[in-house]
């Protein structure tokens, strides 16, 4: 077993590869008395082609099938549901479909053993027939219109569609219902056979355990499986230019909201972690609470809170997202762009550096608050390809000449981009 | 025990919670008022304008800029209807000072920085500054026009509005537009005085700290010292302030561009036993607690009729409120099966399984209290402003205790007040 440690935050993390795959994360956390579990397979909503290892078939599935499979992997032989099973223990359980990865998970007080056997359970034998696939897809559907009317997840759909072309990334997370409607128990398999062998998946632990036992326990819950090849994903080409510098749809908003963006060209080699650091604090420079930029548009009413700020990467894609409320939000990426402009003609400031790299840092321990956040950030950071603990340990080797140097590379005008919704008109 | 609570004087009590779960300490102070049409526009602004700068930090990015480099503390404000009470809540969180990566002393500066923002604020001509009040009127106006955005939080809102009409609990939290006009720098000043010689204020303070150093740095603080005793004023809420109603049912629709209709049912739970409290959670649970639910199962899995169907106790007002996101045609349908769920858990058609598993879900959570610095926290002003004291085992065993008859007895005492709908 691999054991990491952060020395500054006090916290440890036992790494075990099993053999036929599996990744097991444990990081013990001591007078807790909840639990988390986690067990992810490195399969989202932009895993749409695909050779599968076995038969060397080709596969293209339809768009949501990643977000389908997760809803009907509860669904028990016996007709029962797992998440009824879990939630009658008092457990909480649940799943979510990200771009990169499905999740399957629970969190507890009491009833581990239990939980812990029903997740394996349930994760491990799926069953899907006719009916239950036909049933399922009035309630996706309900949940599609659902995200429909949701402006704030159409702002981030019509920011995908200015940053890329072709990239998966910009398939709604759920399908939609016509694409769902050619969802099938064949091709759920297919995707299951593929997707959920233990050499695909990883399973992150939180909580107070003994790690060796807990290893063990898992161990001999695990069903046998011969080992399989490495899957072959089949993606559209890389991108290097924006699609579109600006998209806006009018729904039913009091004010409108906006998400600008700048599209990375992402390059594997280079320190994932650094970077990411490195992007967090020229945010935090650019538009965070105490920026002169926040100040002025806070000031003339132009912002009324600090705007959300995500830098999301993969092997796939990388941008920077930056979103909030705003009457005018063309004046806000006016003034924004005018900010990045300044910064990158004059450097930054070094007190201001040292302020964000401060709070940058505060931000990255207080997520040590509680099980689940630990456990769902391993697990995300796992599918990213990078180490949680490094954002904390690599913390010092991010200076003010290497943050300079990943402005000038990600803040480029011609990879930026605008997504509005605007108020239906009276 | 880790919790303790003292007086410092009449109506201002400090709260200490020890506990080595996190890498944060959680300080807050809580200003509470009964809640009044004609105050709760002042109270939202108020909570606002307080924010924005100190005699010490006079802006608020002086303020942001102090929390920055003291490794991104954060500061958080709302407001909190509880009862009948509006609740200013402010808050600030630090790092514990054995995570940082150079020694500082976090804890004294941050209980300084938060007595500061409250009880100090930065003044001009004896009133607060003209340029806060005005951009906090605007930002506030924004958050009350804004309520229709989130349609789902809308429905429940307006659902609240109509069960409570012309009743404290029925206000909106953030306020009123036709009331934030008339407020000037001078007039939220004034209130602003008088308010703090009248409400009621707890200060918590939360983490891995020393009781007693944290207390003389309270008790030390010039503000604090400035503050006068006073008998608070507030409403305790473990009473009822008004008639639960038997006769039937208020209705309202109403129709805005949305493909998900958003149906909630407010329903009313008349006392039965002075236990009852714990009976409805219980019952709640049973109703439409989880996923095992009796919503969750026949509107959703069953019928197909919801995506999310689902019930919520609201304890310091003895209500329950049901929520549904429907297909819009599917109206009638849900709303008679929801009805039937009621009848059902009249006659006692849910079996001990269900009781059982009710209980299991309402004990995680009791004990997830502890897990949760800012729940915590909450859990103990609960029991302050209901003037009583349940430790966190008394509750899980008053909830064990509860019998599928108290259930049944309770769920004939349960009448639907108000039925609201948002369709397209």
């Amino acid at each position: 077993m691999k054991v990491i440690e952060s020395s500054k935050i006090k916290e440890k993390a036992y790494i075990e590869e099993l053999e036929n795959g599996l990744k097991v994360i444990i990081i013990p956390k001591k007078n807790t008395k909840k639990k988390y579990v986690i067990w992810g397979t490195h399969f989202g909503s932009i895993d749409n082609h695909f050779i599968m290892p076995k038969t060397g078939e080709e596969v293209y599935i339809p768009d949501g099938v990643a977000h389908f499979l997760e809803h009907k992997m509860f669904e028990q032989p016996n007709g029962t549901n797992s998440l009824d099973t879990l939630m009658a223990l008092g457990i909480d359980a649940n799943a979510y479909t990200t771009n990169d990865h499905t999740a399957y998970l629970f969190e507890c007080t009491n009833h581990f053993e239990e939980g812990l056997n029903e997740l394996m359970d349930y994760v491990q034998h799926p069953y899907f027939t006719e009916e239950n696939v036909e049933k399922e897809k009035g309630i996706i559907g309900q949940e599609i219109n659902m995200y429909d009317d949701d402006p704030a997840w159409r702002l981030y759909m019509n920011a995908m569609d200015c940053m890329y072309e072709q990239n998966p990334i910009k398939i709604d997370i759920a399908g939609t219902i016509e694409s769902i409607s050619k969802i099938t128990p064949d091709v759920l398999y297919k995707c299951y056979n593929t997707f959920y062998h233990p050499s695909n998946m990883t399973m992150v632990i939180c909580g107070d355990f003994q790690p060796e036992t807990m290893i063990e326990e898992v161990k001999k819950r695990l069903l046998p499986k011969e080992n399989q090849g490495v899957i072959k994903r089949i993606y559209p080409s890389k991108e290097n230019k924006i699609h579109k510098a600006f998209k806006n749809e009018k729904m039913e908003v009091s004010t409108p909201i906006f998400m600008m963006g700048y599209k990375d060209h992402e390059n594997i080699k280079e320190d994932r972690v650094k970077k990411h650091i490195a992007i967090e604090i020229l945010l935090n420079m650019v538009i965070g609470k105490s920026s002169k930029t926040y100040q002025e548009l806070y000031t003339d009413g132009l912002l009324l809170a600090q705007p959300d700020m995500d830098y999301e990467f993969s092997d796939q894609y990388a941008h920077i997202l930056i979103s909030g409320t705003s009457k005018n939000p063309q004046k806000v990426m006016e003034q924004m762009t005018q900010t990045v402009n300044k910064m990158l003609q004059n450097g930054i400031e070094e007190e201001h550096f040292e302020r964000m790299r401060r709070k940058v840092y505060g931000d990255y321990v207080v997520e040590y608050n509680n099980v689940g956040n630990i456990a769902r950030m391993f697990l995300a950071d796992t599918m990213k390809k990078v180490q949680s603990f490094d954002y904390i340990e690599k913390f010092e080797t991010v200076t003010k000449e290497y943050t300079e140097q990943i402005l000038e590379e990600v803040f480029q005008e011609e990879n930026k981009i605008l997504s509005i919704i605007e108020p239906n008109e009276k | 025990m880790n919790y303790q609570k003292e007086e410092l004087k009449q109506g201002i009590t400090l709260h200490q919670i020890q506990t080595q779960n996190y890498k944060t300490n959680l300080y807050a102070i809580f200003l509470a008022t009964p809640l009044k049409r004609e105050n709760v526009t002042l109270d939202a602004l108020l909570a606002a304008v307080l924010r924005r700068g100190t005699q010490n930090l006079p802006s608020q990015e002086e303020i942001s800029k102090k929390l920055e480099m003291m490794y991104g503390a954060s500061f958080d404000c709302g407001i909190e209807k509880t009862g009948d009470n509006h609740i200013m809540k402010f808050y600030l969180e630090t790092l514990n000072e054995e995570f940082l990566p150079s020694p500082e002393n976090l804890t004294k500066q941050s209980i300084a920085i938060l007595l500061d923002i409250v009880l100090n604020p930065f003044l001009e001509n004896n009133a607060f500054k003209k340029e806060y009040v005005k951009g906090e009127k605007q930002n506030l106006r924004q958050i009350i026009e804004g309520k229709i955005d989130n349609k789902s939080k809308y429905a429940y809102d307006r659902c609240t509005e109509e069960m409570f009409k012309n009743k404290p609990y029925g206000l909106y939290k953030f306020g009123y537009i036709e009331d934030l006009e008339a407020i000037t720098p001078q007039s939220l000043y004034v209130y602003y005085q008088e308010l703090l010689k009248k409400c009621k204020i707890d200060i918590f303070v939360s983490g891995k700290t020393e009781n007693n150093a944290i207390k003389e740095m309270i008790t030390q603080n010039e503000m604090i010292q400035r503050l006068q005793a006073r008998k608070p004023e507030y409403v305790v809420n473990n009473e009822t302030t008004e008639e639960k109603q038997e006769d039937s049912p208020k209705e309202t629709t109403e129709s805005m561009q949305i493909t998900q209709g958003k149906l909630v049912i407010g329903l009313d739970v008349k006392q039965t036993n002075q236990n009852s409290r714990f009976i409805a959670s219980v019952y709640n649970a049973i109703l439409g607690g989880g996923a095992n639910s009796k919503l969750f199962q026949n509107v959703r899995e069953k019928q197909s009729l919801a995506y999310t169907a689902n019930s919520g106790y609201v304890r310091t007002k003895n209500s329950i409120f049901i929520r549904c996101g429907i297909e819009i045609d599917n109206y009638q349908k849900a709303l008679d099966t929801i009805k039937q769920q009621l009848e059902d858990m009249k006659k006692g058609n849910f079996t001990e399984e269900d009781l059982q598993n009710s209980k299991e879900l309402i004990l995680s959570s009791i004990e997830g209290i502890t897990e949760e610095q800012d729940t915590e926290i909450t859990y103990y002003y609960g029991q302050e402003l209901a003037n009583t004291f349940v430790t966190i085992e008394e509750y899980i065993q008053k909830i064990k205790e509860v019998t599928k008859e108290q259930v049944i007895k309770l769920a004939n005492n349960i009448f639907i007040n108000t039925i609201y709908f948002l369709k397209d």
